[in-house]
Order: C-alpha cells, then structure tokens, then sequence
C-alpha cells in the first residue's frame, strides 16, 4: 500500500526547500512505482491496438512508409553518404520526440480522473508517458535496423556511441515531459503551440535534410534547432564511425539544464496542479 | 495509533482568469458567499473551518446537500488536495473508493484490472496473487473475473472496486456513495466487510445521501453545508433525518 498521508498543511507556509523536497520524494516513490507505469504503459499500447489484426505492427508499418517515402522521393541530387541510414536514424529519434512532446502537453488533463480519485505521485504518469513513446519506438527501431540493413550500413562498434546517444535522449525525456505537462496544465493554449510546433519540426528539423555546407535559413534551421543535435548524437555514429563529441557535450548540458528547470517547475506547481485540473 | 485530526481546515480553489481573445460578459456581479473576489483574484472556498478527529473503530458517515463538501473533504482526507490553511493529520494506512470505474480499464479483463488497481494500490505482485481468489470469490464476479470490464454492469463494477479496496485491510477506509450501485444483497455483505474493518481498530468515512445507509454503517455524523460544518452527531442515535 502507498505511504500513509502525511500532515498536510496550508502550501502558502512552504518555503521553496521543503517544496523542493516534496517533489525529489514525489520523483523516488514515483520511480519505485515502476511496476504501475510499466503495467499501465503497456496496457495503452495493447488498448491502442486491441481491436486490429496486425496490433501494434501498424507502428513498425507507419514508420516504414514515412521512411520509404522520404528515401524514395529526396535521394536524388543529395550526393550524400548512405542517405538511406540518414533518413531511417533521423526519424527514428524525431518519432521519440514528436510523440513524447505533443501527448506531454495533454498529459495531466488526460490523466484528471487518475490524479484527483488516487495518490499515485505525478511522476507515475511522466514515467507511463516516457515508456510508452519508448515501447512504440521500439517498433520503429526495428524498422531502422532493418533500413540499415537493407542498405548495406555496416555494423560497427561505433553503434555503441548511439546507444548512449539514445540513453541521453531517455534521460532527458521525462525532464521535457514535466515542463511541457505543466506547461500544458496551467496554460491549456500551450498544447496547440506544441502541436504545431512538432508539426513544423518534422520540416525543421534534418530529418530528411542535410547540412551540406549550406548558408541562409537551412543552416540557422540546423544550428539553432535543439533537436538537431539529439538526432546527430544517434545517427552520426552510425554513418561516420565516429562520436560528436560537441554535440553529445551540447545535449548534456540541454539535459541538465531541462532537468534543473523541471524540478523548479515541479517544486513551484505540484501541489497546484490538482485544483487547476 | 489509527487516527484523523482535522483543524480549521480551509480549502480554496482559485478561478484563474486566463488571457482570452473571448469577450467578457461583463454582467457577472461580484462574486460573494462562498464566491469572492473580483477579477483575478476570484476563488471558491470549497471547504471551511472544518475541525473534527476520529479515533481507531469510529465509522463517521459525511452528509449534505450536492455541493455541500462531502467528497472534497474525503480528498482531502486522502491527500489528494492540499488545504489552503489549517492542519490535517491522517495516520494509518489509507484506502478509498471515490468512483468506481477509476483505475479500471475497460477492455482488460477483470483479473487483469485486479493486478493494475493492486499495483495502483502500492501492493507487491506477491500479496496481488495471494489475495486473487478472496478478491474474485468476494466480488461474486465467477467467470465474468475472465471477461474484459466492459461487459460488466455498474453493480458488477462496484462489486469489484469494494472488492479489492478492502482485500489488504486498510486501517482507514473513504468511500463516496458509490455503495448504493450494488444490489442489496452485496450491500449487506459489504456493510459487515466495513463492520469488520472498523473493528480491527479501522477508520472508515462514508460520504452519502442514503441516510438509511449512513444510519446503518456508521457511528458518527458529520454534517456539511456549502463547506462547512453545521452539525456533529457524536452519537448516531441523535442524527434524524
């Protein structure tokens, strides 16, 4: 059984320690609950599906067209190495991110009935959110895994550096995901701000497109992308053998940074949170 | 030591004002009894000066009109609000039942929604498996236990929530009126289940409009109007209808 309920007193007489500290301990029982946001992450995908005949194969089939068709219609006129790979690891992770951030801005509205009739710390549904992106990439990776293949990418031990790049972009998810969650609560017009968003990054993003020594908008879209760097630390070294460094630095201190923001975030609003709902 | 200690507990819900492209209907009037406020700063005072303590066997029953407080209180009770002052202090290992569908999901099947609410619960899958056929056999599902929760009826439903809210003995006990959906049959059954619940030295707080019912299961009466506090029925034999 959960904690008993400790003495509540009013929030206003909490200075921003203890309310630091209410959200650590929301964040460490939410993390021992991982049984629930495991058991629950994997009802939604089965929910999502349940009545289908191919199930959850429609997210490997989704993939796979999106990557097709990119490699199909822009591989011309490129001149890039392996473009295929470029496409297939660059939708992977942009997959993971779209689909992590646009259910984020909704995800205390959705979960209202959960959070005012249970005492599942706040950090449970960040968790179900992060894993259940993660279990539907997990389709698309085998989609990319089999691009590669099909491609004729050799396996390299490089491949490591991206799965680190992965574990990074896994750390930082439930970082993002509280930002945009509260975000999302306290401001509903926000969820269409990042919907929007996530639909103009698939364009803004180099997803399907490259550097290529470019000047002007392309170039700026690539330096000053964010996501930019969280899809190169995945996919160059599977194309080049080799880590980039400065963006992995880069995407460490983003992720630190998210981090610090969410737990001010979270410390700030968490108790809030249900009587905005 | 079982226990519930409310003091001058206020609860207030702020109504925030978000920028807004929206034309405002200026023929609001200024907000007053338990709306204030004006503009910006407008709030509702959901709960008010609240003070009562309960002690290990007392089965309080919470009652007045729609709106009157009843399961904001219990919420709080349960640490879902906050209060905005006063003090609350709950010991004991808690349970609630505040809507009976919360927590089930409709195509997974009854045995299955058994583990989930356990997991939500905080149970270990030890003592989910070791308690499954108390749950099953209590809730008189049979083999509907194997069919998705969809297919059940909202006293089906209600058998299964109370079911596997009292299965780990929780020491206090908050439920909101949702009773009323088994049959009568069931009612009774679980009337004893609370009975025996509260005498293991258990806490329970029924928030209902079924006086009958309050009468029936509880030793205790508190009653709310527009969030607060109108009377307190030590003895049930002194509450009337």
């Amino acid at each position: 059984m959960l904690p008993c309920t400790p003495t509540m007193r009013a929030d206003d007489k909490m200075s921003m320690p203890p309310k630091l500290k209410d959200a650590l301990s929301d964040i460490r029982t939410g993390l021992g609950l991982w049984r629930v946001w495991m058991a629950l992450a994997h009802e939604d995908i089965g929910d999502q599906h349940r009545r289908t005949t191919l199930g959850p194969i429609w997210l490997l089939i989704t993939y796979l067209s999106f990557a097709c068709t990119f490699i199909f219609l822009f591989d011309r006129g490129h001149g890039a190495t392996n473009y295929p790979a470029h496409v297939a690891t660059g939708l992977l992770v942009w997959f993971f991110i779209m689909e992590t951030l646009t259910q984020s801005a909704t995800l205390f509205t959705r979960e209202e009935s959960f959070i005012k009739g249970t005492r599942l710390p706040f950090s449970v549904y960040v968790m179900r959110l992060m894993v259940r992106s993660t279990i539907r990439d997990g389709y698309a990776l085998v989609g990319c895994l089999a691009i590669l293949f099909v491609s004729g990418t050799t396996f390299s031990f490089a491949w490591g550096w991206s799965a680190l790049g992965l574990l990074l972009i896994l750390l930082t998810a439930p970082a993002a995901i509280i930002i945009i969650a509260f975000l999302g609560a306290f401001i509903p017009d926000s969820q269409f701000v990042v919907a929007n968003s996530m639909r103009l990054g698939m364009f803004l993003t180099p997803i399907f497109w490259m550097h290529d020594g470019a000047s002007g908008v392309r170039a700026f879209f690539y330096d000053w992308n964010p996501f930019t760097y969280f899809i190169e630390i995945v996919r160059i070294p599977v194309i080049t053998g080799q880590m980039p460094w400065q963006a992995f630095t880069l995407c460490l201190v983003m992720c630190l940074v998210l981090w610090v923001v969410a737990l001010t975030v979270f410390a700030l609003l968490r108790r809030d949170l249900v009587r905005v709902l | 030591m079982v226990s519930i200690e409310v003091e001058n507990l206020q609860l207030t819900y702020p109504l925030r004002n978000r920028p807004s492209l929206a034309l405002r209907d200026r023929r609001i009037p200024e907000m007053t009894g338990r709306l204030r406020g004006q503009g910006r700063h407008r709030y509702v005072i959901a709960l008010d000066g609240i003070t009562f303590s309960l002690n290990a066997g007392d089965r309080l029953g919470l009652v007045g009109s729609n709106g009157s407080g009843k399961t904001t209180l219990l919420k709080v009770l349960y640490g879902i609000y906050p209060p905005t002052s006063g003090t609350v202090k709950v010991s004991g290992r808690v349970d609630a039942l505040f809507n009976i569908n919360l927590g089930f999901r409709r195509e997974a099947t009854g045995r299955r929604n058994i583990e989930l609410r356990g997991l939500i619960n905080g149970w270990t899958p030890k003592q989910i498996s070791e308690r499954m056929d108390e749950i099953v056999e209590f809730s008189e599902l049979g083999e509907f236990i194997d069919l998705p929760f969809k297919s059940y009826s909202q006293g089906m439903a209600a058998r299964l929530a109370f079911s596997v809210a009292t299965a780990l003995d929780p020491e206090i006990l908050l439920m909101d009126e949702w009773i009323g959906a088994g049959d009568r049959k069931f009612q009774e059954k679980a009337r004893a289940r609370m009975t025996e619940l509260a005498a293991k030295a258990g806490i329970i707080v029924l928030a209902s409009h079924n006086h009958g019912l309050i009468k029936r299961t509880c030793s205790k009466v508190l009653e709310l109007d527009n969030g607060r506090v109108t009377a307190f029925y030590d003895k049930i034999e002194d509450f009337k209808e």
